[in-house]
């Protein structure tokens, strides 16, 4: 129990910012809300519908369909990258007996690099005329018959903008995991070798349970972030072709600002948010239970 | 948390909500009855901004500037801030997000689109029509290009300050390697890619990033079959995809696919990129408007291709209902006047400025949207440009009008969508009629 005084003051320095918080994050949401309920264009009037807008993104609108299933396809590629694949990474580095700050910086070097800068460099990977990077190192190899546009065909181009997002920040959460593993006791370790345990075991009981904490943070970042995503496959491809790589979040934003229909909008928005606190109430209900277990 | 608790932060909830609710409904319309074009009171110099979405080097740009300079040495304290935004979907997004704040500078482009329309009918927009009456300058412009700026109902709130045509610009070597001949009708279209095809090049260039260039092929059949109405009936609703015009469309665009007329991976093509294809002789075709006149008819063309480049216009269809001499012709973007900014100094300012745009802009080698001056051909030009001037000086007078200006913007984006499967073979026809019908009725009440 902290003294009178210093309550008095953790309350003065934690009520501004709050109130910053209520106004920049809940105060949007709500309106977001209220908006959701009518048609509005920007310019007329503003009309009550009612739940006509959540009616028709329910029902009627399959592209909002379309996006939904995008949107969790980006979600996986992303989650199996980032998380994948920085555990992967950290894990080796742990295991690498010099050079690991260089290792380390080069692959945090695209989490600072421009999203823009990002998009342009894939956009030119991709290419198919002129011929990019990947098409090129197809053919060198003979897989010529693999060559494709990469950002032109349905089937491809979904995992096509989720790359660039996931290889993006692998070196970020790869810093956070591999500090954490560090963090494990060494003795720990050692003990459970000279007992027999071998190098999963290691890792499953010992290594895993410690950083769990850790991991269901950057599971629950990687996670928000993923279904937020908007720049790179807005950059690339714009949703195309068709609407094989359009995201909730894409479609949200040409709603609002290419189709001039706000109230609509906004009715994806509140999904969007209802979808987030949903995903994050799962990663702590399914890690959380493996925890007491 | 106690029942009182409860109910107390339910107020506090309902009365926020009510609150934003009722702000939200009185930021709609504001302007009351249309603006007078000659308003009362003296010229007080100040900054005015123009927010357009014009190539910053560009000739529209360059001579506007020269203006506002001029217009400043006589009116001290006077300046033209221009902000562009060329990449249009960028400027769209700007444009239409501060007109609904009501944010909108003195100046700023629009096509004669829907939202524009919204804008005019709540008395947000200066009528141009009245007020080029006010200044005798109506008659100075070209009719198309005035044309092209009015709305469905014939109205004018929009100022031209270009004028082009858009022509199929072709290599003739590779037609006469493929041993074809110009397509005399559209439906020659797929046989000449073929063609081309075997001869191991793109037949045609397309830059699908930016979306409208495709959207300009489905304007094609439908223009020749049922002449410029049916995208303005598509548009109000009193006309269909499934109808016979929108029908011979979509399977136009299918077979032009299906014979690989476009290159491969085209939707994610860029401009530039695109035109590169043509200029440096790896595509056979490329559909591009006047404006591109500097790049592909003087020395700055590439020396391999440069005396192999001519062009041809909209090829007719069997039956047709338009001219031959009608085809794309636009006066590009139009320039709208801010209602509630409107005063003596933007009116002298505009007054001067179209004045003396004309002459200036025209002695850029560029089209101007006035029928005079006559345009100065650069001293680098190739025998083309002439030719391209000339025809373009003389077309009919329906203008196969770009549907991106057209209809609402939610159809508009998704038979952008659409189109690009059908052409890549993902949808058949019958399939993208079925979308597009439905996308249009559900947003025909605006």
């Amino acid at each position: 129990m902290l003294p009178r005084r210093s309550t008095l003051s953790v309350v003065v320095f934690l009520v501004p910012p709050l109130l910053l918080y209520g106004i920049a994050v809940l105060l949007p949401i709500v309106q977001s809300l209220v908006l959701s309920f009518f048609k509005w264009d920007g310019i007329s009037d503003m009309r009550f519908v009612g739940l006509d807008n959540y009616v028709k993104m329910l029902t009627r609108d399959d592209v909002f369909w379309t996006a939904f299933g995008n949107a969790l396809g980006y979600l996986v590629i992303c989650l199996v990258l980032q998380l994948g694949g920085a555990l992967i990474v950290a894990s080796l580095l742990t295991a690498l007996p010099r050079a690991r700050e260089l290792v380390k910086t080069i692959y945090l070097l695209p989490a600072v690099i421009s999203t823009v800068a990002i998009a342009l460099l894939f956009q030119r990977l991709y290419s198919f005329e002129p011929v990019g990077l990947i098409n090129q190192l197809l053919s060198v190899i003979g897989l010529e018959q693999l060559q494709t546009a990469w950002l032109s065909n349905v089937d491809t181009v979904l995992a096509a903008v989720s790359i660039p997002e996931g290889w993006r920040f692998t070196g970020l959460y790869m810093l956070i995991v591999y500090a954490a593993l560090m963090a494990v006791p060494k003795e720990l370790e050692e003990a459970a070798r000279l007992d027999g345990a071998s190098w999963w075991q290691v890792f499953w009981r010992i290594r895993f349970p410690f950083i769990r904490p850790v991991w269901i943070t950057t599971t629950i970042m990687a996670t928000t972030y993923a279904l937020r995503g908007f720049d790179i496959p807005y950059l690339l491809t714009g949703g195309g072709p068709g609407q094989a790589s359009e995201l909730l979040t894409t479609y949200m934003y040409k709603t609002a600002f290419a189709h001039t229909d706000y109230g609509y909008a906004s009715a994806i928005s509140v999904f969007i948010v209802v979808e987030c606190l949903i995903a994050v109430g799962l990663i702590f209900l399914l890690l959380r239970r493996r925890d007491n277990a | 948390m106690s029942l009182r608790s409860k109910h107390r932060t339910a107020l506090v909830a309902t009365v926020a909500t009510v609150a934003l609710a009722l702000t939200g409904c009185s930021s709609g319309s504001s302007a009351s009855g249309p603006a007078d074009v000659d308003p009362d009171g003296d010229i007080v110099p100040r900054e005015i901004s123009w927010l357009l979405s014009r190539p910053a080097d560009g000739g529209v740009i360059t001579a506007m500037q020269q203006i506002a300079d001029e217009y400043a040495e006589s009116h001290e304290g006077f300046s033209l801030n221009l902000i562009t935004t060329p990449d249009r979907p960028s400027y769209l997004q700007k444009y239409e997000t501060l007109a609904a704040a009501n944010k909108l500078p003195e100046l700023f482009d629009t096509d004669a689109t829907p939202f524009a329309q919204k804008l005019a009918d709540s008395d947000r927009m200066i009528d141009v029509g009245a007020l080029l009456d006010d200044l005798n300058l109506t008659d100075t412009y070209r009719d198309a290009a005035l044309n092209y700026q009015r709305f469905p109902d014939g109205s004018l709130y929009m100022v031209p300050f270009e004028y082009s045509s858009e022509y199929f610009w072709y290599n003739t070597e590779m037609f006469d390697e493929a041993g074809i001949e110009i397509p005399e009708t559209l439906d020659d279209f797929p046989a000449m890619c073929e063609a081309l095809r075997e001869q191991g090049v793109t037949p045609i260039a397309l830059n699908g990033q930016d979306r409208w260039p495709l959207e300009r092929y489905m304007a094609f059949y439908p223009f020749r079959e049922a002449g410029p109405e049916y995208v303005q009936n598509l548009a109000t609703g009193n006309a269909s995809f499934s109808d016979p015009a929108g029908q011979h469309a979509a399977q136009w665009l299918y077979d032009l696919g299906q014979a690989g007329c476009f290159q491969k991976g085209f939707s994610s093509t860029g401009y530039a990129d695109a035109q590169a294809l043509f200029t440096s002789g790896k595509a056979a075709v490329y559909n591009v408007g006047t404006w591109e006149l500097s790049n592909l008819a003087t020395d700055a063309l590439d020396e391999g291709v440069r005396d192999d480049v001519d062009f041809f216009t909209l090829p007719t269809i069997d039956g047709a209902v338009t001219a031959d001499d009608e085809f794309v012709t636009t006066s590009g973007i139009g320039m709208a006047i801010n209602a509630k900014t409107y005063d003596p100094l933007v009116r002298g300012f505009i007054e001067f400025a179209l004045t003396r745009y004309p002459e200036i802009y025209a002695s850029s080698g560029a089209l101007a949207p006035t029928k005079t001056p006559e345009v100065t051909i650069p001293d680098n030009a190739t025998d083309l440009y002439t030719k391209a001037v000339d025809q373009a000086e003389n077309v009919g007078e329906k203008i196969a009008v770009p549907w991106d200006t057209q209809l609402d913007p939610t159809t508009n984006t998704r038979l952008q969508q659409e189109l690009t499967l059908l052409v890549q073979g993902e949808s058949t026809p019958e399939q993208f009629i079925a979308t597009m019908d439905k996308t249009l009725s559900e947003n025909l009440d605006g």
